[in-house]
């Protein structure tokens, strides 16, 4: 029962994302606007219930069996490559490779040189 | 044997006409991968949701079930992604004080990193010769599914190209973020979560959660800011040049 408040919660505030996407005709999904509107009103509140955080505690858990049925579209549309697809593979190989190296290296550096200002202070 | 054929037509007919079988399939599916994951000593070049997701094609294609009768019952469970994607703002509040502790490299490395997830691949592409249907396809390939549908759809790509894509990005995130913070001896579990969420949306942002907590809400951190400023960033810029 106490699950279940939490997530009627995370349905209301997933309800009024999409409400907010739809009247402001934001191009970002209602999931993501009601991911905001939580972490603010818990940043007003000062702390999260107990039913809160154990609903979406339950629901981040399986977040990987969410996502499965998705991922096993990319094995049927292979067709959808139309003669391409060797350049898709190598765009999407070498593409993520280049910018996951660039958003560690840009972090480990900023976040480095701010560990040591912050030492010297 | 007709009746033998005639029980067995009204068998699939009453297993497909509900979400169960999708259901049961894909539970069976994620479970035994997650067997399968611990029992091989956990090999970073297969993880769980890839493992799954292969045996789950192999016996929709085999069993001669079809991919779209398996994703109408599994949409039963990928619908609850939307309330999921909710729940992450609570981890997100949670680790708060850590975010705050290093929002001066979050905001600065952001926007560069975020232009080039899709700068990169769009030059590969280019560079290859790609027609401008697919560069708009792939365009907004490191952001959460729902944006990129939205994105693509502006671009004027094709939707179930850039599904494809994303989906390949996030396992390929996943992937590259274990090896490169191995090899650039990164340890800190921020800068882990948060490069995972920018490059790979939602699929290494589960990843980031079998990390640990922290990582976790870095990567929601990540996927969420990417997603938001590529959603209003890439329209103008993908006008601009071409």
């Amino acid at each position: 029962m106490v699950r279940l408040w939490g997530l009627l919660v995370l349905v209301a505030f997933f309800l009024l994302g999409e409400a907010i996407r739809v009247i402001a005709q934001l191009p970002v999904s209602g999931g993501v606007i009601g991911m905001v509107l939580v972490t603010l009103k818990l940043m007003i509140r000062g702390d999260v219930s107990e039913s809160l955080a154990s609903a979406s505690q339950a629901l981040i858990s399986v977040l990987v069996l969410l996502i499965t049925p998705g991922v096993v579209g990319v094995f049927f549309i292979a067709d959808q490559f139309a003669g391409q697809w060797l350049t898709v593979v190598v765009a999407l190989v070498f593409g993520t490779l280049l910018s996951v190296l660039t958003t560690l290296w840009m972090m480990k550096t900023v976040a480095g040189t701010e560990e040591q200002e912050a030492e010297h202070d | 044997m007709t009746e033998q054929n005639d029980w067995l037509s009204r068998l699939t007919e009453a297993w497909y006409s509900g979400p169960m079988l999708s259901i049961g399939l894909t539970l069976a599916a994620f479970i035994a991968a997650q067997w399968l994951f611990a029992r091989f000593r956990r090999p970073l070049w297969m993880p769980p949701v890839l493992i799954a997701a292969v045996m789950l094609a192999v016996i929709v294609w085999i069993s001669g079930m079809g991919f779209q009768q398996y994703e109408q019952g599994a949409r039963w469970l990928t619908v609850l992604l939307g309330p999921a994607t909710v729940a992450l703002g609570v981890p997100l509040y949670q680790q708060m004080h850590h975010i705050r502790a290093l929002w001066r490299p979050i905001l600065f490395t952001l926007p560069v990193a975020a232009t080039l997830a899709a700068g990169y691949a769009l030059g590969i592409a280019w560079l290859m010769g790609a027609s401008p249907l697919v560069l708009a396809s792939l365009a907004p390939k490191s952001v959460t599914a729902p944006i990129a549908i939205g994105i693509a759809n502006e671009l004027g790509g094709s939707v179930s190209l850039t599904l494809g894509g994303l989906l390949i990005t996030g396992v390929l995130a996943s992937l590259f973020v274990e090896w490169l913070t191995r090899w650039l001896k990164i340890t800190d579990e921020r800068i882990i979560g948060f490069t995972l969420g920018l490059n790979g949306h939602a699929i290494a942002t589960a990843r980031a959660f079998e990390i640990s907590p922290m990582a976790g809400a870095f990567s929601s951190l990540g996927m969420g800011l990417t997603g938001v400023f590529t959603a209003l960033f890439l329209p103008l810029a993908f006008m601009l040049v071409s």
